[in-house]
Parts: structure tokens; sequence; C-alpha cells
């Protein structure tokens, strides 16, 4: 922090030039690695993989629909709690909120109507319970600011009042602890849709699905390579139209590659695949970098020190000791009442940590590698994708389960070959040191484009059935409507948070209210404000749960409101308040609500879900710490 | 003197029946930096909060380009062009330096009912804006909690200047930084002097107070003991009087005597080559 230059006559200048020298350049990935996010996102595909390979369903579009279901309504809660979290305050009546919400509009359409008359259309009610729902994030909102009370006591006393009401007005109105039947109210069929259309999946069929899957993950991968190559690498002053050729040559090549896949059946085929792919991808890359880049200068000399030798070692060791694991203990051996102690099931944990354990391992050597030198780093990575191909084939041949033969097979497969195509690539072109504008644009601008493409292909392959499938008897599955709220509404307050006025002043009032209020910040309305958020995303659920359950108990939502702060903890975000992002919630969301289906899914006992989640939960804050500190120092 | 931007006049400030500041007389004027000196409890928080609209003052007036005013928020004293730097800083660790710097007065772009902040602007400006007054941060985008607190109160000076500050008051800018970043501080100070801004700068430092003053107020237990232009008075006879005079050579006659009794202990001992004096 010392080399603050002190002398003036230079520094306005060097400040004008568009690079500073003393700024370390940071590589897309470090740049990456500091977004608050990226613990969650590393759990959620952690967690994913966790249960993808100890259930049967999962990883199915059936469960796909039923996690996203279950994740939607804890995910807009979870969002909109992230909010409030980072401005630095709880509210602990937002789960029973969606509930009375729900209970409210519910008397209104039916009950009302018993004091004169029918009951309230629709058109009046729901605006009417949103007013309702915004009046009580008002009236939160206030008494913390008025009362510069602790927001956690606040909301105690309001998440009480209303549990009170759900039961008092239930009973009062139709003498029972639920309340029903909205689809009588006026105007059902209009919002009905709103709130609870669906989506049955096999309703739909579409022949050309798995045509457009392939090809949209295909060329979307492809693109993101591209992407990837130009955010990374040092583009080179002359380009060189030959490489462009070969680069083409090559993709054509790939496409012949999975054509001949495709087309044939049989060891012959898949040889001669795997020649073409070899073969034409090494063309694709190096032509890529023969175009585009500046070959590598100095690779300079293999240097093994502790540093990198210790988890290069260790992580050897530990990928000896998964598979030795293995092969000593019984696959078939799973008769228990709790899946995880059965010899099958420790089999399962303890081989997924070990590896775990030492991929993280080579990921560390990695890093410390590339300080070393490029041989060094390459050397490393070429470990690695050699591991990773030895374990696509060691899975391959120890599992009887279709689900490990192909898919696990092919993505360890692909992981290796990336990994290795990396480490060609890192030992031949020039990796970028310095901030380059419109290499980043396009790099940025393909890079989107690829990632829509790849989600074409999965919301084709999610949203469409073929009639082989159907014929085959498959298992009806629905994407409800929320699912969509979800993602909008996430969309928009990632955008608010990030890129407006009020999303600075949530950073600001959570992260020093005095300091924000000395330079103008409306600090107790932006508080109230979020609040008030908090309570209208509570009201959205509690739509959401009207329009799909056509009947509200008066306990629902209560103690949900910890679940929410749970996931949005599991999201990055920081419990005093003043970091953290809207994005992160929807990820612990969608964790939690993979933990929640994960562990039925997986035939265990679903009694010792709690204790799934608080692990999840201590564990998130620890990793969380972690990273932001090592995302601090790296900062630095 | 109507070319004066701030006139202080018999400025008395009760704290019910405390006096806390008595019969205050000073001036600022642009380009200048006027230097208010005390001891702990010498009422030099009590004279920023008046000029800050934190408190007002029991008696006196205060003159801003000759009108007299009387702030009664300190919205009202921002609004007429007084800011205040105070010590704990008025940012926020975790957020960046460009959000910082605009915290409060973000520039948006508008489609629609649509408004959103213009960050490519602000990051520009905030760039430019600490180029100007001397600072060169490496990367807008990094935590101010990353910065070092030299660094810091040098984008909350810069601010203070770009959201059109005609008054700058700093509340003891260097007491907690090192000799290094003190020296720091002190070149944004000039800077901001440099470009016209009336510099009202509160320590409880001497030797930083006298290379950048032009004017030296001095308090001690509320009251005034002098008021001069930096050709009127020496750093020592301004060290002496902010300490009251004759308690400070009272003290350092008693310092010496302790340092000369030290020394003599260890010249007794005979081994030991370095002093604690010298440490």
């Amino acid at each position: 922090m010392s080399e603050t230059v002190l002398s003036d006559s230079t520094s306005p200048a060097r400040a004008t030039a568009p690079v500073d020298e003393r700024l370390a350049y940071r590589s897309v990935f470090q740049r990456l690695l500091i977004r608050p996010e990226i613990g969650a996102l590393i759990g959620l595909v952690g967690i994913w993989v966790f249960f993808w390979a100890t259930s049967v369903p999962f990883g199915t579009a059936n469960a796909a629909a039923s996690i996203l279901d279950v994740a939607a309504t804890l995910g807009i809660m979870a969002v909109a709690v992230s909010m409030l979290m980072i401005g630095g305050e709880f509210d602990l009546s937002t789960g029973a909120m969606t509930g009375a919400m729900g209970i409210l509009i519910i008397l209104l359409v039916k009950e009302v109507g018993d004091l004169g008359g029918a009951g309230l259309s629709l058109f009046i009610a729901i605006p009417i319970s949103l007013a309702v729902a915004l009046a009580i994030g008002f009236f939160n909102g206030w008494m913390v600011e008025k009362t510069l009370l602790p927001s956690f006591i606040v909301t105690l006393g309001t998440f009480f009042i209303v549990k009170g009401a759900k039961l008092g007005f239930s009973k009062l109105t139709v003498d029972q602890i639920q309340v029903g039947r909205i689809d009588e109210g006026a105007g059902y069929s209009f919002w009905r849709p709103i709130f609870a259309a669906e989506w049955d999946r096999t309703k739909h069929q579409y022949e050309y699905r798995d045509v457009i899957y392939t090809l949209g993950l295909i060329i979307g991968l492809m693109i993101i390579a591209v992407a990837v190559f130009e955010l990374f690498f040092q583009r080179r002053g002359e380009r060189r139209p030959t490489g462009a050729l070969a680069f083409v040559i090559g993709l054509a090549g790939l496409y012949g590659g999975v054509a001949v896949l495709h087309l044939t059946d049989g060891y012959g085929g898949n040889l001669l695949a795997s020649v073409m792919f070899g073969v034409f991808g090494l063309l694709a890359v190096v032509g890529l970098g023969y175009w585009r880049y500046e070959p590598v200068g100095d690779r300079g000399r293999l240097s093994l020190d502790g540093t990198v030798s210790r988890p290069l070692v260790l992580a050897v060791v530990l990928f000896a000791l998964a598979i030795a694991v293995a092969m000593i203990l019984d696959a078939t051996n799973n008769e228990s009442l709790f899946f995880p102690f059965t010899e099958q099931g420790l089999r399962a944990t303890l081989f997924l940590f070990l590896i775990g354990g030492s991929m993280t391992l080579m990921l560390i050597a990695g890093i410390r590698a590339r300080r070393l030198s490029i041989t060094t780093k390459t050397l490393v990575n070429l470990v690695s994708a050699a591991m990773l191909g030895l374990l696509a084939f060691f899975v391959r041949s120890q599992s009887d389960s279709i689900k490990f033969r192909t898919e696990a097979f092919s993505v360890l497969l692909i992981l290796a070959t990336i990994v290795a195509v990396w480490s060609i690539a890192g030992v031949l072109f020039a990796e970028r040191t310095a901030i380059d504008r419109a290499a980043d644009r396009l790099g940025g601008r393909l890079f989107i484009i690829g990632s829509l493409l790849v989600v074409v292909a999965f919301l084709a392959k999610l949203l469409f059935t073929t009639t082989a499938e159907i014929d085959a008897g498959l298992a009806s599955s629905k994407f409800s409507m929320r699912i969509i709220w979800f993602f909008g509404f996430t969309a928009v307050m990632v955008w608010v948070l990030g890129r407006t006025r009020f999303g600075s002043w949530t950073f600001a009032v959570g992260g020093n209210k005095e300091a924000a209020r000395q330079v103008g910040v409306p600090a107790a309305r932006t508080k109230t404000q979020l609040f008030m958020l908090t309570a209208g995303a509570a009201w959205l659920v509690g739509m959401l749960l009207a329009f799909r359950l056509n009947t509200i108990q008066a306990s629902t939502g209560d103690g949900q409101e910890f679940e929410y702060i749970i996931a949005a903890v599991v999201g990055g975000t920081l419990l005093t308040g003043g970091y953290g992002t809207a994005l992160g919630g929807a990820l612990g969301a969608i964790i939690m609500a993979m933990a929640q289906l994960g562990i039925p899914y997986s035939r265990w006992n679903s009694d010792w879900r709690f204790m799934f989640l608080g692990a999840i939960l201590l564990i998130a804050v620890v990793a969380n710490r972690f990273i932001r500190n090592k995302a601090e120092a790296l900062r630095r | 003197m109507s070319t004066q931007l701030l006139e202080l006049d018999n400025i008395t400030k009760y704290y019910g029946n405390i006096i806390a500041l008595r019969d205050i007389t000073t001036s600022v004027n642009a380009g200048e930096v006027t230097c208010v000196l005390g001891d702990n409890g010498a009422g030099k928080s009590t004279f920023i909060k008046i000029l800050a609209g934190v408190h007002q003052q029991t008696e006196g007036t205060i003159r801003l380009n000759g009108q007299e005013v009387r702030f009664g928020s300190p919205k009202e004293a921002l609004a007429a062009g007084i800011a205040t730097v105070y010590q704990d800083l008025a940012m926020v660790p975790l957020m960046s330096v460009w959000r910082n710097f605009f915290l409060g007065s973000e520039p948006v772009r508008r489609f629609g009912p649509l408004r959103w902040i213009d960050q490519d602007r602000a990051r520009e400006i905030t760039k430019s804006e600490l180029a100007r007054m001397g600072i060169d941060i490496r990367d807008t985008e990094q935590p101010v909690g990353t910065l070092s607190g030299g660094e810091r109160q040098s984008v909350a000076i810069a601010r203070a200047g770009y959201f059109g500050a005609k008054v700058l008051i700093l509340d003891e800018p260097t007491s907690a930084l090192g000799v290094k970043q003190s020296g720091v501080v002190l070149k944004r100070i000039v800077e901001a002097r440099r470009q016209g801004l009336a510099v009202i700068f509160i320590t409880h430092n001497p030797s930083h107070a006298y290379p950048v003053g032009d004017r030296f107020l001095i308090l001690n237990r509320g009251q005034s003991m002098g008021n001069f232009a930096k050709g009127e008075i020496s750093l020592e006879e301004l060290t002496r009087l902010m300490a009251g005079g004759a308690e400070l050579e009272q003290l350092q006659h008693e310092l010496e005597m302790a340092i000369a009794g030290g020394n003599g202990d260890e010249g007794a001992v005979g081994t030991m080559t370095s002093t604690p004096s010298d440490s």
C-alpha cells in the first residue's frame, strides 16, 4: 500500500494512460474467482455431482422440474432476503408472510362476501393483498428506523403478529385451520395461468429435439472455447490467414467426428471418431492459435519445488487410494436403513471425497506451478488430464449402470480432453498480461452467444420429449410458471443491485450506515424500501402458493424464514451486511432444493434432512470466508 | 476585507453552563489554508461542528461571502458549499473506490422510467478527478477498505472538491497516519488550495500545520491564543503557544532531566552503545 507515488508531476499523466503498470493483470479466471457467488457455484456443482452419483433419478428432466419447483419459491424469497441482509437487516416475518398472503387473498375472494354480497373479484383482491404486504413491509422498516431496535427483535414481533393473525382470521371466518377454493373467485381463469401455468413436457413432442440439443451443445461449447482463448491469450500484431484455414478445417473435421459417432455403432466407428477428434481438435486449436495469438516466448525450465510437488504427490496418493477403496469395498452390499452407512454408500462417499480431494490438490498444484515456469505448469496440467482420462475408464469398467457407463464416462473424458487441450495451448501461446478492451469485448460477446446456445440446447432437452421416449413409458413431468417468476425476479434484482442507485445505496447502508447518511444517501428510506421489497416477494410467493395449492394451511410458511437466510448465506451474503449478491441467493436456494430432494431420491431416510442442511450451512460459511480471504489477497 | 470567503466573528458556544468556545474570530480566503491548532479539549471539535452545521453558535456571527449565515443542519452547510471530511471518513470499506466517490450522487442514464448508474462515466470521472488531485489510484474497482489511510483521506478530499465544495474542513486528517502517509495527505491539502478551495485544517500537530498553513488559529481551553499569518510566527513559537506556553517549557525541562539521568545510568554500565533516547 505504501508505494503510492509522492511526486505529483508524473502521476496525472500516468493515471490517464490506459493501463497502470502497478496493477497486476488479472486473467479471466482470477476475475471470476473474486466474484462473491463463486463459492455457491462450486457448491452447486459439487452437490449436483454428489446426488447425481448416489441416486437414480437425479439428472433427469423430471428431477430438474421438481428441484426447480422447490427452488423457485425458496429462491424468490432468498434473493429478496439476500438484498435485505446486504442492507444490514433481518426479517423473521418472511416465512409467515408467504402463507399469510395466500390466506389473505383467499379470504378476500371467498369470505368477504359473507359481510355483504359476493366475494371480491381477483382483479381487486390481488392489488389489495399486495398493498397489505407492502404496508407490513413498510411497518417493519418504519419500526426499525424509528426505534433503532435490532430488526431481529422488531420482525420477531411482526412474525408472531402475522402468525397469530393467520390462525385467528382462519378460525374466525371459516372456523378451520385452513382456507381454500381460490378457484371459485371471479377472474380465476385470467390469473391462474399467470401464477400457476404448467408445461407438461410429455405433451410436447419434437422429433428434432436431440438434433437441436447436440448441435446447440457442440457449437455453443466451441464458441465458448474460442471466447476463452480470446480472453486468455495475447493477440498477435499481424494475423495469419493460414491459421484461420486450419481452424476451419479442424472444426469441420470435429463435426465429421460427431457425425461418424452418431451414424456408426461399434468399436470401429468409435475408434475412427476418437482419432478424428484427436487430430482435428489439435488442428483446430493450433490453427486458431497460429491465426490470432502470439506464440509463447520463454517456456522456462522444469522446476518442481515443495510447493508444487507436495500437493502433486498427495493428489496421486489420494487418487490411488480412491481406486483402492472402490476395488476393495463391495458395491452390491446396500442392506441398511440409512444409505451412507452401507458398504455401497461408504464406497461411493469415500470414492467421491478422495477423488474430489485429489482433483482439488491438482488444481492447487497447477495454480502454484504457474508461478514457476510454463513447462512446469504444462507438466502438472498433463498429469491432471491423464488422471481424468484414467478415472473415466475406471468408472466405465467398474460400474454396470448405464448412467455411469455413458454419462459419467463421456463427461470425464470431455473434461480430460479440455484439460489436455488447455495444456497444449498453454505451452504454445502466450498468456495475456495486460488489459485488451477489444479482445475482452469480442471474447465476452462470444461467451454470451455460446452460453445462449448451450441454454437453448438444454431447454430443448428439458421442455420437449420424443415419441420414442413416450413409447418407452416416460413419466409425466411438469415445469411450473413459478420457475419463470424465479428466474425473472432474480434477473431483475441482479440488475437492480449491481446497476442502480438503489443497489449501490443498499450496499452502503449495510456497509457503513453513518457514512452513507453523511454523503446524502437516504438511509432510512433505502432500508424501508428493502423491507417492502422483501414483503413484496413474500406476497408473490403467497400468490404462487395459493394458485398452486388452492388451499392454504394456517401454518404454511412458518419457520421457512431461516431457510431463506441459510440460502442467502450459502450464496455468499455476509450476515453483518454490506457484502453479497442476489444471484448468490438464487444459487443458494437451488443448492437447498437439491439437498432437500436429493435425500429421498437417494433413498435415504429423510428424517436426517435438517442435519444435512445444517452441515451445508456450516460448510458454506467456512468455505465462503476462505474464498473471500483468498479473493482479498488476490486483490492486493 | 469583504473578499474573504468565510469570516467568523466572536463565536461563542455554551453547552449548558460549560463554555466550550469563547470569542473566536478568524477568517478563511479562497486558495488559503487556515490551520486550527489545539491540544485535546481545546475546543476544536466544537469549532468544526458549528461550521459543519451540527451545532449552532450561542453568540457571534458567521459570514459566507459577506452574507451572514447560520446553518441549521449539516445538509444546509453542505448546500452552502462547506464540506467536512471527518476523521472516520464517511466511506464504506467494502465498496469500490468509484462507488464511494459517487455515493449519494451517482450519475444516471435513463430509458423511459428506468434509471441506472452510468458506470463507465463514474469510473472515468473518479479516475480523472483523483488524478487531478495527484492521487494515482491503481484500480477504481478495488474496495476502499484495501486503501491505506492516506489514500482514503485523499479520496475523501477529492470527492468534496468534485462536488462543488468551496470550503473544505478537514478534521484531524493526519492524526492516525504514519509520516509518509501524512505527507500524502498534506500534498492533497496543498493541491486543494492551489485549486482555489478554502481549507480549514484541524490538527494537534504543529509540524504538519506549519508547512501548509497560511493562517494559524490556536485554541486552548476554548479560547483563542492568537490568530497569526504565516510570516508572523515560527514553528517553535506555534508549538509553544499550542501547549499553553510555559507548561510545555516546564515539561521539556523535566524530560531533558529524565533523559540526561537515563544516559548517566547507561554510561555507568559502560557496555551499551545505544541509549533509549536514540531508539
